[in-house]
């Protein structure tokens, strides 16, 4: 039996030098060594790092829940005093759920979609302790109200799908709860929400932690989440600790070289392309097989790599009392942590304004609606009766692009922008409105176009795994566009090919390489190669960097950023993360259920006066800075849906503001459409709320700095 | 796991091959099936069994004394001996040799009129060419989608909802027992499944963004279709046709049991079974047992070798 | 939900209807091949146009179809003017008549010029006379009558026409005779009204022959799907549990091997292990007399037959679902929720496990039916399937149309059945 020693300054988890391994048919690759950490009450440990740095192993590692074929090879993992490893299954099963409790990335899959969510609940209770099923639904009721959930008696009787992504992970939150567990291991656990609905569910992480006194292991590869919760950092790399310490310190003072260039390589929410520059780590994460045993595992891409570096695996140095980073040279480098200010190359990117731009409309779009047939399956409209229902997934948007300027767009997942940029493209037909390219009608889908306005248009999509087509070589695929475009003579297509893979810094060599023989960004590279390819006038990035692990992401902004300086392109950026946004675009638009809510320069849009739905949103951000102040504003509510949206102001159902800032509760913006309203210099606001009140809000954002 | 496992990328000399682009990436593609196949000890037992059957169908003249039709008036209904190494059938024809020319109908020739015959056997062109509409099929209701794609699917749902030995009944009551016969009533029945695997398919990988990007780029839908997305439908089309053939010589089987297969005197697996299973319980079992066995082996190893396959690409991903 | 299975319903009936077009297309696509096949290779060219207009396939193709789904004899009753009916006669032949006003029924024959009624009164007695005043003259002349004929057809007949007319009687041969009609409608009640025709073959209806067999058929696959059903979804869950395990390989070996090897070639197997070398059960079925299931030791070997292809099948299909499901993340929650292991196994894993089999497994009742087919050549067994390879052999279309629509009938059943019970497992579609 386990002892619980409910002591607040013995550390509830301490594992010290895990290592853990999977056997494959070439023998075993490990996934995990040298990992030491503890955590105590009411404490929340950030494990943070890329994709395929081990990071969940670790979390599974701990249950030891690894699969048929992973195995811990060494090291220790105390629970509550007691060693964990090589503990029987039955020892471990009365642990996990009951007093170590998990939380997972994506809700609707850890979720079983044919039990019912109080099942699901109460199953919990009623196998850990021996209350009886009506006590642990009572019980499971009274978690869901907890975690405020709206109706919660009605959500235990629901299914999985019947629940928003949110509420999805709230459930899942309240289930790891129910036995008041001591150890809160949570992976990703916001990673595939919205970021309004990821800082609501931070905020009852923290709430929770706080009250139930439990201690946390939070898993993510965000820097802004992990800043936000955590008060110690474990960063991990290539599976091994590199640095830890107080998530303060590691911040401020980052020792280890890819701390640093994972801080340096994420723009600060604010910070611009004409302030400051990205400085991304170059190289990829080496897969298991393939990592340095007796070096420093980072040393093939570290700036600072010496030989020393390669003949020894260092061990982790001590900098202060909470903080070790495994570097030989961890006390002499210079602390370098920011984003570089662009002072010395300031001619590489210029400000628009200063610019002197031709500031011919390349793109002018105006009253667009993009309506989707709703597809029913009741038997009326199989007939092809019955009253047909739309999405209205773009509905009266206008928005104009500059000869050579960048375009932003913003917004949640629903909100339009995609669709938006598919109608623009034509891929989707567009419903009503006017669309006018370089001057040119260009209402037609894209089989009607005319090749020569075709070209013109290109587009870098958001998912290097499927970006390029698996079956055909690098080279080939860059040439498609040129042969179809006739761009240059048959006989120098090669030629252009390799000039192009030039200039997104890919050389020769991967003209014959196959999609899958590339990393993540060298795919991503190719895809911007292969829309450079026809020459185009507009280039339209969806969400270009937002599958890339972050110190891939600055290169490709880098990348994008010198692209549209050589080639002077205009550029349309669609993007959910803010702080990427505002570093690469000239303007921005805010979206919200179809509609533009707010549109202006970049800087504008940041500061007030803004659009609450913009407020909302900025301070959700996830600011990867321990010490930025941060308003708190959250929305209350699920997105509505876009079949029926409501009436006036869409946005009415779930505004912080009106009721505080409008008379009578704002009921204005349930009847009337609201005006667009002007704050100068382009940047408009549509909004009920005079834009002289919204000016006096405060900035969301205080930087520490 | 939610990480995400880079696979190792293969060793830089599998680059060193010599050739055009064509040709290399058909060498490399064979090479690297046929190191797919010996990965898995399931698959190579599979595809022992399959060769076996192919070179002893494509050598069927020179591995035997007798011609399939030879009657030896001396001894019907014999055991094994060492003349006929199988025994003989009730007319005293040598079962071994009526065995492997009655592989070369199944897997190397098809036979269109008495003395002209081309060749693929018979069980490969129903799947081919089954292959060859239920993927275009499937390709164009997949990726049209709306009413093409309803129109296509209730039509291939009537198909399937036919029992498929009523089709078989049906098609040869109205036109009769013929090699071509048998090709078409296996297209038949093979079309809606390759259809619909197609169509699935395609409305997966329609939704990849290398196809928007061909699409943007203003492509025709046939060179969407064929060029961009086909191809990479291709691993699990492989897998299903080669169970695929294993059912068509499983059906050419039940065909010629029935008395719908190839007309006699041919030397018909089916036929063979079912003229010998009358002689079961008078005490001479060979006739029937040996092609029973024979298509047994030959299906068991076409889906020993298909699941061998299965497995190993899912391991690969 | 309601509104899913009336969807479902709907194509259903779809189904049907394009089915059993395509079924009459197939079989009656040359008329002059079903000519040849039931009357020999002998007959004269005149003989066979005879016999095609008797049968009424010299009419279009949708007519024919029309009359063999709705009947023909409404249309019939139009033409004569005299509302039909069916009645069997003591030897046990189908027989129609016309119903006058009085309650006789009566029907015609041509002798010369003159015009016969046959009348049959309610006691069962028949009387001939002449009755010429029911010709019509039409403006150019000619007299004409729309009648019943002795042979089950409404015929029009042409006063002094004179035609020769080949009849084919069975058992007998041919028989010329003269004052033929010019144009004939064969009379039945059509498949959706019960009647889908005579046999070729016997010349009885193929619905007094048909039921039996399938009764036969239908013993035959629900003792065989009720012993595999609830053993291959065991067993198929029990392999996928834990994927890759011995347990694991040898069952879906052992399954592949088994549903992969043609049902007449395992029979063979089997009779010969069973039957000739162990002499435990008898090798073929020979009911007599009696009902399938008073000679369960006959069924043995047919059923088990049927079970091993059937099994394995099934089983790989469960287990392939159980695996998926095992891999999924919900199962891995359960686990970290440290549920007890057979909680994890059954409330949580089986019930999605069985979701994706069951679609699949009705669907395979097509497949269950081809084995039922070889299975009861191979053993003789007098059921559906072999009444329908004799029908397909002597091209009785008749027959075999019937016996095609019983067929797709159930085949279509089961997987609305299917649809129906897979609603009620998957929460997903109940919900929506």
């Amino acid at each position: 039996m386990i002892h619980t020693h409910e002591n607040s300054d013995q550390p509830v988890i301490e594992v010290i030098d895990l290592g853990i391994a999977y056997e494959t048919r070439s023998g075993d690759v490990e996934a995990v060594r040298g990992v030491s950490f503890s955590v105590k009450p009411g404490q929340t440990l950030g494990l943070v790092g890329e994709s395929g740095c081990g990071k969940s192993t670790i979390a599974f590692g701990i249950v030891n829940f690894l699969g048929a074929n992973g195995k811990i090879t060494g090291g220790s993992i105390r629970f509550q005093g007691n060693e964990l490893i090589s503990r029987s299954d039955a020892e471990l099963k009365r642990l996990r759920g009951n007093r170590i409790a998990m939380v997972y990335q994506d809700p609707m899959q850890a979720l079983n979609p044919s039990v019912r969510i109080g099942d699901q609940l109460s199953e919990v209770l009623t196998c850990h302790t021996d209350m009886t099923g009506k006590e642990a639904w009572e019980r499971s009721i009274a978690m869901l109200e907890r975690v405020y959930m709206p109706d919660p008696a009605d959500i235990m009787n629901r299914y999985t799908h019947q629940l928003s992504g949110g509420q999805q992970q709230r459930v899942v939150i309240a289930m790891a709860m129910l036995n008041n567990p001591a150890l809160l291991i949570m992976d990703e656990p916001t990673t595939a929400l919205d970021v309004t609905v990821e800082a609501a569910v931070l905020d009852l992480i923290e709430e929770l932690k706080d009250e139930f006194q439990t201690a946390n292991i939070f898993i993510t590869h965000n820097l802004g989440v992990v800043a936000r919760v955590s008060d110690f950092l474990c960063v991990m790399y290539a599976g091994e600790m590199v640095e830890t310490g107080t998530a303060e310190d590691i911040f401020k003072r980052p020792r280890h070289p890819y701390t640093m260039g994972l801080l340096a390589s994420v723009p600060r929410l604010g910070e611009s392309k004409t302030d400051s520059i990205l400085q991304p780590i170059r190289g990829r994460v080496p897969p298991p097989a393939a990592r340095p045993r007796d070096a420093c595992v980072f040393a093939p891409r570290c700036d600072y790599a010496t030989d020393e570096c390669r003949e020894d695996r260092p061990s982790l140095i001590p900098m202060g009392t909470d903080h070790r980073a495994r570097c030989i040279y961890a006390r002499e480098i210079e602390s370098r942590q920011r984003t570089r200010r662009r002072t010395e190359d300031k001619n590489l990117v210029q400000d628009v304004g200063e610019r002197q731009l031709d500031q011919e409309e390349l793109l002018r779009i105006d009253n667009l609606k993009v309506y989707y047939r709703q597809e029913s399956n009741s038997v009326v409209s199989i007939l092809g009766l019955g009253e047909k229902s739309y999405v209205r997934a773009v509905d009266d948007v206008s928005v104009r692009l500059s000869m050579g300027h960048t375009l932003g767009i913003v917004g949640e997942s629903g909100c339009g922008k995609s669709t938006l940029v598919k109608g623009l493209i034509g891929l989707e037909p567009v419903t009503d409105g006017s669309l006018e390219f370089m001057g040119i009608d260009i209402q037609h889908t894209v089989s009607q176009r005319e090749s020569q306005l075709i070209k013109e248009m290109q587009m870098v999509f958001q998912n290097p795994d499927s970006t390029l087509n698996p079956s055909y070589a690098v080279g080939r695929q860059i040439a498609r566009p040129i042969r179809r475009f006739k761009t240059v003579p048959r006989k120098q297509v090669r030629n252009e090919v390799i000039r192009l893979l030039k200039a997104v810094r890919l050389g020769e060599a991967y003209y014959d390489r196959l999609p899958r023989q590339l990393s993540g960004g060298e795919k991503q590279r190719v895809g911007i190669a292969r829309a450079l390819a026809s020459r185009p006038d507009l280039i339209i990035c969806d969400e270009p960097v937002s599958a890339l692990d972050v110190s891939v992401q600055a290169a490709v902004i880098n990348l994008l950023l010198e692209i549209q300086q050589t080639f002077g392109s205009s550029m349309i950026f669609i993007a959910h993360d803010l702080s990427v946004v505002r570093f690469f675009s000239d303007d921005i638009a805010v979206m919200y259920l179809g509609q533009v809510v707010e549109i202006g320069p970049a800087e504008s849009i940041y500061d007030p006066p803004y659009h609450p739905y913009t407020e909302a949103l900025l301070s959700a951000v996830p600011i990867p800075d321990p010490e930025a102040e941060q308003k708190v504003l959250r929305l209350s509510g699920t997105i509505p849906s876009a079949l029926n949206p409501p009436a006036g102001c869409r946005f009415h159902t779930r505004c912080p503001r009106r009721s505080e800032m409008l008379p009578h509760g704002g009921k204005i913006c349930e009847e009337q459409i609201p005006p667009w309203q002007s704050g100068g210099r382009g940047h408009r606001i549509l909004c009920h709320i005079p834009i002289e009140k919204l000016s006096t809000i405060d900035p969301v954002v205080h930087n520490s700095a | 796991m939610n990480e995400k496992r880079t696979t190792a990328s293969p060793p830089a000399d599998a680059q060193t091959f010599v050739g055009s682009d064509e040709t290399r990436g058909i060498l490399r593609g064979l090479s690297r099936g046929f190191s797919f196949v010996l990965a898995s000890k399931t698959a190579t037992v599979g595809l022992v069994i399959v060769l076996f059957w192919v070179v002893v169908a494509i050598f069927a003249p020179f591995l035997t004394l007798y011609t399939p039709y030879e009657q030896d008036w001396m001894s019907p209904n014999a055991g094994p001996s060492s003349e006929h190494i199988l025994g003989t059938d009730e007319l005293g024809r040598d079962l071994w040799s009526r065995l492997i020319y009655g592989a070369r109908v199944v897997l190397v020739i098809l036979p269109i009129t008495e003395n002209f015959w081309i060749p693929g056997g018979t069980a490969l062109w129903g799947v081919l060419i089954a292959l060859l509409i239920g993927t275009t099929l499937g390709l164009v209701s997949g990726y049209y989608g709306a009413w093409i794609d309803e129109l296509v699917m209730r039509l291939l749902d009537a198909m399937m909802a036919v029992p498929i030995i009523l089709l078989y009944l049906l098609i040869m009551a109205s036109l009769g027992a013929s090699a071509i016969n048998v090709v078409i009533a296996m297209t038949i029945v093979g079309t809606p499944g390759i259809a619909r695997l197609v169509r699935s398919l395609t409305l997966d990988i329609k939704t990849r963004e290398y196809v928007k990007s061909a699409q943007t780029r203003g492509e025709s839908p046939l060179y969407i279709m064929f060029i961009e997305i086909l191809p990479n439908a291709r691993g699990p089309i492989i897998v299903d046709s080669m169970l695929r053939v294993g059912y068509a010589i499983f059906a050419m089987g039940t065909l010629g049991f029935l008395g719908l297969g190839m007309p006699p005197p041919s030397p018909d697996w089916g036929s063979m079974v079912a003229k010998g299973r009358e002689f079961i319980l008078m005490g001479s079992p060979w006739a029937s047992l040996w092609p029973s066995i024979a298509i047994a082996s030959l299906v068991v190893g076409l889906n020993l070798l298909a699941d061998g396959l299965r497995e190993e690409s899912m391991r690969y991903q | 939900m309601g509104k899913f299975i009336l969807r479902r319903f709907l194509l259903l009936l779809l189904t049907m209807v394009l089915v059993s077009m395509a079924v009459f297309l197939i079989t009656e696509s040359s008329p002059g091949n079903v000519a040849r096949n039931v009357l020999g290779s002998f007959v004269t060219p005149e003989q066979e146009q005879s016999f095609l207009v008797q049968m009424g396939l010299d009419k279009p193709a949708y007519q024919r179809y029309v009359y063999w789904l709705v009947g023909s004899d409404w249309h019939a009753s139009s033409k004569t003017g005299f509302p039909l009916r069916r009645i069997t006669s003591e030897e046990g032949f189908e027989e129609w008549w016309a119903l006058r006003d009085d309650g006789s029924l009566v029907r015609w024959k041509l002798s010369g010029d003159d015009l016969i009624s046959v009348v049959k009164q309610p006691d069962g007695t028949t009387s001939e006379h002449v009755d010429n005043d029911a010709w019509s003259r039409d403006d150019s002349g000619v007299s004409r009558f729309w009648g019943i004929d002795t042979r089950n057809h409404a015929v029009l007949w042409e006063k002094g026409s004179d035609l020769k007319v080949w009849t084919f009687i069975m058992g007998t041969g041919w028989m010329k005779t003269s004052g033929g009609p010019t144009e004939y409608l064969p009379l039945k009640k059509g498949f959706i009204r019960g009647d889908p025709g005579v046999s070729l073959r016997t010349g009885r209806p193929v619905s007094k022959s048909l039921f039996p067999r399938l009764r036969n058929s239908l013993v035959l696959a629900g003792i065989a799907f009720t012993i595999v059903m609830p053993l291959a979804l065991v067993l198929g869950l029990l392999a996928g549990v834990k994927e890759g395990s011995f347990k694991d390989r040898f069952l879906s070996i052992g399954g592949m091997t088994f549903s992969v090897i043609p049902e007449f070639a395992t029979g063979i197997f089997l009779i010969l292990i069973m039957s000739v070398w162990l002499g435990l059960v008898p090798g073929a079925t020979v009911f007599g007399e009696k009902a399938p299931w008073q000679r369960l030791d006959m069924l043995i070997l047919p059923v088990l037959t049927l079970t091993l292809i059937e099994l394995g099948y099934i089983l790989r299909i469960t287990r392939a679902s159980m695996v998926e499901v095992m891999r999924a993340p919900y199962i891995r929650t359960a686990f970290l929720k440290g549920l007890p292991y057979w909680r994890i196994i059954v409330r949580h894993a089986v019930r999605n496990a069985l979701m994706a089999p069951i679609t699949v497994i009705m669907l395979h009742v097509n497949w269950l039916m081809g084995g039922i087919v070889i299975v009861e050549v191979v053993f003789g067994y007098p059921g559906l399937g072999k009444y329908l390879l004799d029908s397909a052999l002597f091209k009785d279309i008749n027959a075999l149309q019937a016996g095609a629509m019983i067929l797709v009938l159930l085949a279509v059943g089961t997987q609305f059945v299917a649809d129906i019970v897979y609603t009620f497992l998957n929460p997903r579609i109940r919900y929506t």
